[in-house]
């Protein structure tokens, strides 16, 4: 039971670092930089907690402050350029706050032993969840407590004229701003979001691993953070969640038998995904056909998502 | 630590040299670029992959040149290169670059674990380049093969711009990156096209490979991730689609890595960089020589 | 007539066959299965350590099985059953990977080989044993490959059978002190991106190094996935000094090996980093590396030590001081099985991890592959080591404290 329940905290941590990759990609853009602000958040709780005794809500939400603070700072000048000059200006962004880290010392004492992040020794001891007795049931719903708040949020956004902001200006910009919209407005509130996003789950993943390194922050996770959405559509949220499912749930735990096959079946299933579904598992024909099926659309008329 | 004029004009020259492989792969990243209008994020992993192939080639006929296994790395990396054309391009919508983009980056992903399965992650022994040794003129010295290699990079270079300006499927390649539709009204294959881009840069992928290999030495899986930001970086410094602009940046990103390494460590060498490339993205979002200004 | 007499038969025969068959399994049912698991990376650059550990592991377990299996506390034999996970060296997964078997009847579980899977992953092990307001797990984890100095103090759950670096490399300078006495500069190199290899630099090598009278002159720093050293090299060059020590992995190592030879750098005696003394260096550079010294826990010096080896490459593996940890570890699991009064039943399962936990805390010593093994307070092993050189591109024995 202990072992599904850490796979609901896994699918629940890696949801919410699909949905801050989510918004930005919304606006039309390609971010490389989620692993960075995750780890800011990362750290910035972690050090709360461990080295401060702060309580972990309070913490999280610091954590997630932290990322939007950090997400804005690189919002303005990587607005600068767009496409793929973006996508390039973003992962060095992200390799940046990893090499902070890496050379980040600042450490205090607590009951005789050193606590705090260590350069490349990373930050260990982040153990605020087994030190308060917390259940692995209750950490499965703390995330997920988490998870559904952002998830409602976003949901919530999606159906109101904010989201079809967004939307638009992911369609087509020059369109977008004919009709008056503050196209810099809309994406550093974007990139705030997602910062914000990403810390809460830098906060939620450094004290479920206990444990904290730069090298948990590198490409390879900015890369699962735009695979989530993209595989999983873009059309709404559900997509990023089913994406996360199949990856950490199916590929990595139901075909462990295929031992070091599996590795390989990444590489592959994206590839296979991207040529027969290019907009993602649930694409706007899906869940139109969805609708239809639950009857929650009379005809394929009706525009609304 | 105090450092003599010497000894950082050494350092200097050391990185411009190293650049040279650098630049090779900002090459290949901005030649797709600038015809497809597309990042192939699985080009590193394209050469690096032709690279291990002709390992498997000398490790059949052992006696053979040097050179030959080279060739046989450029020759493996256009094959390569096809495969991804038609994995990650032919048949996705050209119109979804999104798509594109993720799908190379499961390529990459997968050409990466073939190579640790076939090799169990060791890293395995290249042949060197002939020169491999210091050329000593006074107080400073000079690496031969990189000096070779430089030659080679200006070589691939001059090689390509006449394909590009000089044959026909050069023209079409050009006509294809300006005008797709014009193109394909007078005849041209926009697939054709494509997928003779995509071998080319494989072709030179594989030299760029080749290179990086013999020059440490040894071929590892552990090149696949740094090798593909490194050639990301220099491609975008030296201004996407600007074949002079990539080879410019590889050779300065060569030198000032080796200069902030020499001067302030290793901590802090990759920040550098970074900051390089944040000055020319705020500064200057086109690259060195940028063709239009992309702005907001 | 006929077919009532073979009907007859027929049921006599299965009644026959029944009793037989009863009987068989009473008798087996004198025998217990003793679950344990081993986890580690078999997926990625690093697979071929999960490969050989779980080569050992195997080849452990069945040499136990053989020879007579392990006593339980009621006096029936136990075999050991062993899953092999695969944590492909990522945190989550670890975490992971030991939750599902926390959820097995396994009693214990050997692993991880990845420093950065076993730091978070001992993290999450209830810290105390008997701290009822910790809700960590409690599951008894003997380590055999992760080798980041300091981690087993992480929880009282966690144990660790790997080398003792400080010790060895005191003892190797120590030795080259006696053996070269006209050395004395020490010029380091570090891998600065790798726990483990940059803490045997900065809080071992670079800490034995004067302990044995040596003066520490330099030291170059690069990271772990770089191909150039140049400017490494060239410091080097210029300090000049007797001794380089080299505490990176076999690719940088190789390719500062070679980038040495490319400079002309010859220093008398070049040490290098525990990890590396494995085929990986050898493959990659045997040419350059020809000659490097490096202390490791495993060499095929006695008969138990070459018979391990043997039955290893049976299961198509190979031992390494890495890997033949494994092989401790399991005899070390026996007598602590056999001395802790374990029950190996389907209800006794948590019972058997506390009591398998208490009984390798207790340990004092423990009988190694090529000597007695010290046990430390917090967990760690100090364990016995010869010294290895690269010739010919094979490790041989240098130097065999021992003797």
């Amino acid at each position: 039971m202990e072992f599904y329940l850490g796979l609901i905290q896994i699918f629940g941590v890696h949801t919410i670092i699909g949905l801050s990759a989510y918004v930005i990609l919304l606006t039309g853009q390609v971010t490389m930089a989620q692993a960075g602000l995750v780890s800011v958040g990362a750290y910035a709780s972690a050090m709360l907690t461990a080295m401060y005794g702060w309580h972990i809500v309070p913490s999280v939400l610091v954590g997630g402050a932290a990322g939007m603070v950090m997400a804005v700072l690189v919002g303005f000048p990587a607005l600068r350029v767009k496409g793929l000059i973006f996508v390039i200006a973003t992962l060095a962004f992200g390799e940046f706050i990893r090499l902070f880290w890496f050379n980040f010392i600042f450490q205090v004492e607590r009951g005789g032993e050193l606590v705090g992040p260590n350069s490349s020794d990373g930050f260990r001891m982040i153990r605020y969840f087994p030190e308060n007795g917390w259940s692995t049931w209750g950490v499965a719903a703390f995330i997920w407590f988490w998870a559904i708040i952002i998830m409602a949020a976003i949901w919530w956004m999606d159906r109101s004229r904010a989201g079809s902001v967004l939307r638009a200006v992911g369609e087509d910009e020059v369109a977008a701003q004919s009709v008056g919209i503050n196209l810099t407005a809309v994406k550093v509130s974007a990139f705030a979001a997602s910062g914000l996003i990403a810390g809460v789950a830098g906060s939620l993943y450094a004290h479920y691993t206990t444990h904290i390194e730069q090298e948990n922050f590198t490409v390879l996770l900015a890369t699962f953070a735009i695979a989530y959405p993209l595989l999983g559509g873009l059309r709404n949220i559900w997509g990023t969640l089913i994406a996360v499912i199949f990856i950490q749930g199916i590929l990595t735990e139901v075909l462990r038998f295929m031992g070091d096959w599996r590795n390989l079946l990444y590489g592959i299933l994206i590839v296979l995904a991207m040529n027969f579904r290019p907009h993602g598992l649930i694409d706007a024909n899906l869940t139109d056909r969805l609708k239809r099926m639950f009857g929650l659309r009379k005809s394929s008329n009706d525009a609304r998502t | 630590m105090d450092f003599e004029l010497y000894e950082i004009i050494q350092a200097f020259g050391d990185g411009l040299m190293k650049g040279s492989t650098y630049a090779l792969m900002g090459i290949g990243f901005t030649l797709i670029f600038g015809v497809m209008q597309k990042i192939n994020m699985s080009f590193a992993a394209v050469s690096i992959s032709g690279a291990y192939a002709s390992l498997a080639a000398s490790i059949l006929f052992p006696e053979v040149h040097v050179f030959v296994v080279f060739g046989a790395s450029i020759i493996f990396s256009g094959m390569i290169g096809y495969f991804v054309y038609l994995c990650c391009f032919k048949w996705i919508p050209l119109a979804n670059p999104l798509a594109t983009l993720m799908a190379t980056i499961g390529m990459l992903f997968f050409l990466e674990e073939v190579v640790v399965h076939a090799t169990n992650g060791m890293p395995l022994p290249y042949p060197a380049m002939p020169f491999d040794e210091y050329f000593e003129f006074g107080q400073y010295s000079v690496r031969g093969d990189l000096v070779l290699i430089f030659f080679m990079c200006l070589i691939a270079t001059a090689v390509l711009m006449y394909l590009l300006y000089r044959t026909r499927l050069g023209i079409a390649t050009r006509a294809v990156a300006q005008q797709p539709i014009a193109a394909r009204l007078s005849g041209i294959s926009i697939e054709k096209t494509n997928a003779g881009t995509f071998i080319i840069t494989g072709l030179l992928g594989g030299l760029a490979g080749a290179m990086i290999a013999s020059t440490v030495s040894v071929l590892s899986v552990l090149f696949f991730l740094p090798v593909t930001v490194k050639g990301l970086i220099v491609a975008v410094i030296g201004g996407l689609g600007s074949i002079p602009g990539a080879i410019v940046a590889g050779l300065l990103v060569g030198g000032i890595e080796e200069v902030a390494l020499l001067l302030r460590g290793i901590l802090e060498r990759d920040i550098y960089i970074m900051v390089l490339l944040f000055l020319f993205l705020t500064l200057r979002p086109g690259g060195i020589f940028s063709k239009t200004f992309q702005r907001n | 007539m006929k077919s009532s007499l073979l009907g007859g038969v027929a049921v006599a025969a299965s009644v026959f066959a029944a009793m037989t068959l009863g009987m068989s399994s009473s008798a087996i049912s004198g025998e217990r299965t003793i679950h344990i698991a081993g986890f580690g990376v078999k997926t990625g650059v690093v697979r071929s350590f999960g490969i050989n550990t779980e080569a050992v592991l195997k080849a452990a377990v069945l040499h136990v099985n053989s020879t007579g299996g392990v006593k339980l506390a009621d006096g029936s034999t136990g075999k050991f059953k062993l899953t092999f996970y695969d944590d492909r060296c990522k945190a989550e997964e670890g975490i992971s990977v030991v939750r599902r078997i926390a959820g097995t009847p396994a009693v214990i579980a050997i692993g991880p080989t990845c420093s950065n899977v076993a730091e978070p992953l001992f993290g999450i092990l209830q810290k105390k044993r008997g701290d009822a307001s910790d809700s960590g797990l409690q599951m008894p984890i003997f380590t055999d490959t992760a080798i980041k100095g300091g981690l087993a103090k992480i929880s009282d759950w966690a144990f660790r059978n790997v080398p003792n670096e400080a010790n060895m490399y005191k003892a190797l300078f120590a030795w080259l002190r006696t053996e070269h006495p006209n050395l004395k500069t020490v010029f380091g190199g570090v891998e600065q991106d790798f726990a483990h290899s940059r803490f045997t630099w900065h809080k071992v090598m670079k800490v034995a190094a004067p302990a044995a009278g040596y003066e520490v002159v330099g030291e170059a720093k690069w990271l772990l996935a770089d191909t150039s050293f140049t400017t490494q090299v060239r410091a080097m060059k210029k300090a000049n000094a007797d001794i380089i020590s080299i505490s990176s992995h076999p690719f940088t190592t190789c390719g500062l090996l070679k980038e040495m030879k490319r400079q002309r750098v010859k220093p008398k005696i070049i040490v290098g980093l525990t990890s590396s003394s494995s085929m990986e260096t050898l493959t990659g550079c045997g040419k350059a590396a020809e000659g490097i010294i490096i202390p490791t826990s495993f060499a095929p010096v006695t008969d138990a030590a070459r018979f391990a080896a043997a039955k290893t490459a049976e299961q198509g593996g190979s031992t390494d001081l890495h890997s033949a940890s494994a092989w401790e570890n399991v005899m070390i699991i026996k007598q602590v099985i056999e001395a802790s009064s374990v029950d190996a039943k389907a209800d006794t399962v948590q019972a058997d991890r506390g009591k398998i936990r208490d009984g390798l805390a207790a340990l004092k010593t423990t009988k190694g592959l090529i000597g007695t093994i010290k046990r430390t307070a917090e967990g760690e092993a100090d364990k016995p080591f010869v010294f290895a050189h690269a010739q010919n591109s094979q490790w041989a024995v240098l130097h065999d404290p021992a003797m």
